[in-house]
């Protein structure tokens, strides 16, 4: 097999994965093209900022259509996302390769931290493929794939349907450090991203964040959706599913913003970007189809021993 | 669910599709040319993207240029969503929502502008 056919192969392999485990295809894209292929970590990153545009426009396509997402408070918060993505570029390419693979196995670290404790909380025997279902969808916390993998199989539930957590208006909720002492907006703009059953609460907390998010994604090559979904879920009171599909909408221009920053300096090689995005495309699609019919503990347990054992190998890169 | 604003969802997500969909067949194609001259990713650097090469590469079925044109395709499809989205909340009078998006737009400009410089 020659050596494109393989990036197809490899990237369709990180699609489908990232579909069927709810993590972010930047995750699995980078350490694959760094680690596997031997890439330039920054080259890896800016081959990974076009397969995240591909996977989560072509999902969040699928979402506003269903009308899921809330496109006015996605617009509003990706004003922020872009501006830290375009920053988050501009920096890339001013630091040490060493520290992107350090910043990079701090966040495989977590992540495989997130997929473990989410594991072990719903570690429950259950009745096969079929109830391992509910686990993938549940998953949006972690990210966007699940929203590319419910989005492609069609199986995203309109706003106001069962299981589109939109049933009843409610506040944000208070989690933490979230929580404040005036949780909803009095600003009338603000106001006015509400979507009909939720309120939104904490903007300029969602405004710090969607900064942050942008930053990362650009420095990692991710969508960050690790990020965005649990900051508009849980500080801003956006239902969950709502949360992922809005993520979704504005990792596109996220990773658009710094994928500008990567394409005119020389960043994005065509030849790998191009076998790569068809193939992480090719296996998100294969995935989302494939996710009723797998149970995904075993494979979320067995990712979780690679994602650490890739985390060191970062980190040993990182170190030198 | 006002009636405009289902419109301007169905809107975006048809220009997030067709993006796309043009996007990954332009690819597609790319990489079966790629596979069909024996081209090795990860040999040389391919040669700077220069825009007056597109039309005679794609007529000589050379990779290059449709993997470009795909790349650029992609990249741009979000942009061209908040164009839409601009003008569906200018026709509909949301001044509020056409400053977001200019804003986004403007934030896109400057990542062209800032990186070209740089180069």
């Amino acid at each position: 097999m020659t050596v494109d056919l393989v990036l197809v192969a490899g990237g369709a392999a990180a699609g489908a994965f990232g579909s069927l485990l709810g993590l972010g295809g930047g995750v699995l894209i980078v350490p694959l093209l760094t680690l596997g292929f031997g890439l330039p970590l920054r080259e890896a990153v800016g081959v990974s900022l076009v397969s995240v545009i591909v996977t989560s426009s072509a999902a969040a396509g699928v979402y506003l259509e269903r009308h899921v997402a809330n496109l006015r408070l996605g617009m509003t918060l990706e004003l922020f996302t872009a501006a830290g993505a375009l920053v988050g570029g501009l920096v890339a390419f001013a630091l040490p390769e060493r520290v992107l693979a350090g910043l990079f196995a701090a966040l495989l670290a977590y992540t495989a931290f997130t997929m473990a404790r989410r594991g072990l909380s719903r570690g429950a025997p259950s009745a096969g493929p079929a109830a391992a279902a509910p686990v993938v969808a549940s998953a949006g916390t972690a990210g966007d794939p699940t929203a590319i993998a419910d989005a492609l199989s069609g199986e995203a539930p309109a706003a106001g349907e069962p299981g589109g957590e939109d049933a009843a208006p409610r506040p944000p909720r208070r989690r933490g450090w979230l929580a404040g002492s005036s949780p909803t907006s009095s600003m009338p703009f603000v106001a006015s991203l509400a979507g009909p059953d939720y309120v939104i609460g904490r903007f300029p907390v969602g405004v710090i964040g969607s900064v942050f998010a942008g930053v990362i994604s650009a420095l990692l090559g991710v969508g960050g959706g690790i990020i965005k979904v649990p900051l508009m879920n849980l500080a801003m009171g956006v239902p969950l599913r709502v949360a992922t599909a809005t993520s979704n909408l504005m990792i596109g221009i996220t990773a658009s913003a710094s994928a500008i920053v990567y394409f005119l300096r020389g960043g994005i090689d065509p030849y790998v970007a191009g076998p790569t995005a068809v193939g992480v495309f090719l296996g998100a699609l294969a995935g989302a189809r494939a996710a009723p019919r797998i149970d995904v503990r075993i494979l979320r347990l067995l990712f979780v021993v690679v994602l650490a054992y890739t985390a060191v190998q970062m980190a040993l890169r990182a170190i030198g | 669910m006002s009636g405009a604003a289902a419109a301007l969802d169905r809107t975006v997500a048809r220009v997030l599709r067709w993006g796309i969909g043009a996007s990954i067949a332009l690819l597609a194609v790319g990489v079966v040319l790629m596979v069909a001259t024996g081209v090795d990713p990860l040999g040389p650097p391919p040669p700077p993207f220069d825009p007056t090469e597109i039309v005679a590469g794609i007529l000589a079925l050379d990779p290059l240029p449709f993997l470009w044109l795909g790349l650029i395709i992609a990249i741009a499809t979000p942009s061209l969503r908040v164009l839409a989205s601009l003008v569906g909340y200018a026709r509909t009078g949301q001044r509020r929502m056409v400053v977001v998006s200019v804003g986004i737009l403007v934030v896109i400009a400057l990542s062209v502008a800032l990186s070209s410089v740089a180069v």
